[in-house]
């Protein structure tokens, strides 16, 4: 009776319509909100540690993983190659992409492969960190990291958005609300940067995580964001070499049409940082040196970054006879090169 | 302190449940000081402008009425404004208060002092009009000088130097007060009333300060009368259930107006309208429809939130708006749109100069006159002159134009005729937007410009603009369609309650989907 005094049926049904949808999304749809507004920097989204020791990759949390599954502990003879990376090796398809080619490569090698696509779509530097961190709990025999320096735009504009609505000022508690934050995304993703022009935004919307990264065209700042990607590269190196894992870096490359109606390729001397980075345990392959060479370079290529699954093929081949170069320092004694057993 | 923050989702609350549980008579204590709270957060510094527009009405008010205020009291009184710059020069040595101001706040105070003990020494019978004068003088001073000085003063600086003339620039930054025409036209409003006798006068201080400063309408009204909310404060009300319902859902509603439909139409209408953006016809009306929904939700949402806010504390404002643009013609327009300030000048500028009680010319020339002050009441720039000027000029057209009357006839029963009055209506006031929207004529002529430049290459895509403005106005035109039948457009209360229910959530999704942007409420710089 007092209830009814104080809050009109109306307000009750509203009320309830929105209890109920935050419940049924906390209750239905428990595993797409873990880590769901850490744009890609929660340590877990996306990785589904189940109770039987089996780890599941899903789309979850920023991470829109190929769903894979592996073990959590390593079986025996088993070398386990996590690929971590942006969309160049997520690929085409999973069945496209490179790491799975590799995976069936290494076993025309005579090894027992498990070769996992942990790379995912506008990942850079210091996302693949994030991964990298999880990834060295599940024992992995080789780290495969990509290096680009074309993501760290969306690494900063996904790290300003996690961190945007993280405090408990009181300006952030309706957003602590589940569906009350799933629509402000949903309208800023969907609505907002899809039916207003960019202009516009970059000029005119004051909270928009977007529109603040790229507003920044301050060259000193841009140079700043390199930087930090190329230091938190070798801090990834570093991290895997603190954990034994021996780490191969591919450094992505774009091809660009030239004047001659041919082309050349562009590595934003990543190679450079490659080589830099390249020591005991530390391996690495040029992609620009892998097709550089091919008068039909560019056919590989479905822009000018992400390949076609010809030229996945061609980089598997390349990771594995890298990996056949180094076949004794990662304890791959029975590889085949050439016809002939490694393991002498 | 402004609506669409987060402090105010906390002043408010901690005000109510502290109002509420004290005793009638300290009611009015918190309000005032919760008011001068809320303004202080803008700047401290005004307070003593409302202070002294405060002091000046109460005490003229009771003049009026032949009561006599001890000479000591007056004195006090009035220099009260300048006790507090000098309190804030001592305690905020920052806030640039030096003594130049100190002086010339003392010197006013003192003014108006002499003013009011000579015009008590004249006989009784003239001492009304002379107290009515001493009160118009020293608020519309006031009111002149930080407003309008600086134009007036450009606008002489502009026409020297177009004859020739090689003027001394006099440099003198002044900063707009928030809310000095509100507050300064509620007041005036109240010793004219007075004056006239359809008011008593205050006799309490602490009650006219607080009619004069009450937090919820003081910077952008509605524009109280006296004798409305006067008495109101006076009573000492019981809590009821329903202030707590009625209050939320017009606050509920005032936010969706401003955060859903007004910020995300800004978005548009901003890139319109900034200076150096490539016009074509398409992205010409866009931001003027943008406009339209932007200024109406922006408006009529702070009138909402303002009113709910009231009726929090049991406390009844005016209606400001009441669908405006489903008006059939100018007159009927002015009915709707910020009634508050239309009514003011309908009761204290066109009815005293003659209304439509003269010939045809003396009623155009009063309707001339009223709009063009409207307008300048908007803003020191020659724009709203020449906005207030444009709807004068439909006003007066719709007065002496026999068809457009037969059209826009508010009575007629033919559905066709209305809608295409209100079409028709509803193209010049885009008109109108466009001109108070732009921030001279040689962007006014820009824009008037595109409207005959129809291609495409070259501008950004306007058809998803579109779409976006779409999005943001549907929902508002779908709640006034929801409300029509009771013509209040904040009768939402009065919809079947499981309509209701779902369009609360509903607003309250939207509201919160759209919390990016901050912008502040445009009625604030008048």
């Amino acid at each position: 009776m007092q209830m009814k005094k104080w809050f009109t049926p109306a307000f009750l049904l509203a009320v309830l319509l929105l209890g109920l949808g935050e419940l049924g999304a906390r209750l239905f749809f428990a595993a797409d909100i873990s880590g769901r507004f850490e744009y890609g920097y929660s340590p877990d989204a996306g990785f589904d540690e189940r109770r039987d020791g089996t780890v599941k990759l899903f789309r979850a949390g920023g991470r829109r993983f190929h769903p894979q599954s592996f073990q959590r502990q390593r079986p025996e003879g088993t070398f386990r190659i996590f690929v971590i990376g942006d969309s160049v090796p997520r690929g085409p398809s999973f069945k496209g992409a490179y790491p799975w080619l590799l995976g069936k490569e290494l076993q025309q090698h005579r090894i027992k492969a498990e070769s996992v696509n942990m790379a995912l779509p506008g990942y850079g530097a210091r996302r693949c960190q994030v991964v990298l961190r999880k990834a060295l709990e599940f024992q992995p025999s080789l780290i495969i990291l990509h290096v680009n320096d074309s993501n760290k735009y969306e690494d900063e504009r996904e790290y300003r958005r996690s961190q945007e609505f993280k405090t408990w000022h009181p300006r952030n508690w309706p957003m602590k609300i589940f569906i009350f934050r799933r629509l402000y995304e949903a309208k800023v993703e969907k609505v907002f940067w899809r039916l207003v022009p960019e202009q516009i935004r970059l000029k005119f919307a004051a909270r928009d995580a977007d529109a603040q990264v790229a507003a920044s065209h301050d060259p000193e700042e841009v140079r700043a964001r390199v930087q930090l990607a190329r230091e938190t590269t070798a801090a990834s190196v570093a991290l895997a070499q603190a954990a034994r894992v021996p780490v191969l870096l591919i450094t992505q490359c774009r091809v660009w049409p030239d004047e001659k109606k041919s082309f050349y390729f562009e590595d934003h001397g990543l190679d450079d940082l490659g080589r830099s980075l390249a020591s005991e345990g530390v391996y690495f392959l040029s992609m620009k040196e892998v097709f550089a060479g091919l008068p039909d370079a560019r056919s590989f290529f479905s822009d000018s970054g992400h390949l076609k699954q010809s030229g996945h093929l061609l980089l598997a081949q390349a990771v594995v006879r890298k990996i056949g170069e180094a076949h004794r320092q990662l304890g791959l004694t029975a590889f085949k090169v050439d016809g002939r057993d490694g393991g002498g | 302190m402004s609506f669409i923050t987060w402090q105010y989702l906390l002043f408010l609350p901690l005000v109510l449940i502290i109002y509420w549980q004290l005793p009638g008579k300290w009611r009015l204590v918190l309000l005032l000081a919760a008011s001068y709270f809320f303004y202080a957060c803008w700047d401290v510094r005004f307070l003593a402008l409302v202070l002294t527009t405060t002091i000046i009405d109460y005490i003229c008010a009771l003049s009026i009425e032949g009561k006599r205020t001890r000479t000591v009291w007056v004195l006090v009184l009035a220099l009260l404004p300048a006790g507090w710059l000098g309190g804030c020069s001592f305690f905020l040595p920052a806030s640039g208060i030096n003594l130049v101001i100190l002086a010339a706040a003392g010197a006013l105070g003192l003014a108006f002092f002499i003013g009011h003990e000579i015009i008590w020494r004249l006989t009784p019978e003239k001492r009304p009009r002379f107290y009515l004068i001493l009160s118009i003088g020293f608020c519309l001073g006031i009111l002149g000088f930080f407003k309008y000085f600086g134009f007036f003063l450009d606008s002489a600086h502009n026409l020297l130097t177009f004859l020739g003339l090689k003027p001394n620039r006099v440099l003198l930054q002044i900063i707009l007060p928030v809310g000095i025409s509100f507050y300064t036209f509620q007041s005036l409003g109240y010793v004219i009333d007075v004056y006239r006798g359809h008011s008593p006068a205050c006799s309490s201080l602490l009650t006219f300060a607080t009619y004069d400063a009450f937090f919820p309408q003081m910077v952008a009204g509605p524009i109280e009368r006296g004798r409305h909310l006067i008495p109101q404060l006076e009573q000492t009300q019981v809590f009821n259930p329903v202030y707590l319902q009625d209050g939320l859902r017009l606050i509920l509603v005032g936010f969706f107006k401003k955060v859903f439909v007004a910020d995300n139409c800004a978005l548009l209408a901003n890139y319109v309208f900034a200076p150096q953006t490539p016009l074509n016809g398409y992205w010409a009306v866009l931001g003027v429809v943008a406009f339209a929904f932007q200024i109406y939700g922006d408006f009529s949402g702070y009138t909402d939130i303002a009113r709910g806010s009231a009726k929090l504390l049991g406390v009844d404002l005016a209606e400001n708006f009441r669908f405006p643009y489903f008006a059939r013609n100018p007159s009927e327009f002015w009915g709707r749109w910020h009634i508050s300030l239309s009514t003011w000048f309908r009761d204290y500028l066109y009815i005293p100069l003659g209304g439509n009680r003269g010939s045809k010319w003396e009623t155009v020339r009063n309707l001339a006159v009223t709009m063009l002050l409207a307008g300048l009441w908007h803003g020191a720039n020659w724009i709203f002159v020449v906005w207030g000027a444009y709807h004068g000029l439909l006003l007066i057209l719709y007065r002496v134009v026999p068809a457009l009357r037969s059209l826009g006839d508010e009575k007629s029963t033919s559905v066709t005729r209305g809608v295409l009055a209100m079409a028709l209506m509803w193209i010049v006031v885009l008109g109108g937007w466009a001109i108070f929207r732009s921030a001279n004529l040689h962007q006014l002529g820009l824009w008037l410009a595109a409207l005959g430049q129809w291609q495409t290459t070259g501008f950004l895509p306007w058809a998803s603009s579109s779409i976006w403005l779409l999005l943001h106005v549907a929902p508002l035109l779908l709640l006034q369609i929801l409300t029509w039948k009771y013509r209040d457009e904040t009768s939402l209360g009065q919809v079947p309650w499981p309509v209701r229910g779902v369009v609360y959530a509903l607003m309250l999704l939207l509201i919160v989907s759209s919390t990016e942007h901050d912008t502040e409420f445009i009625y604030f710089q008048f």
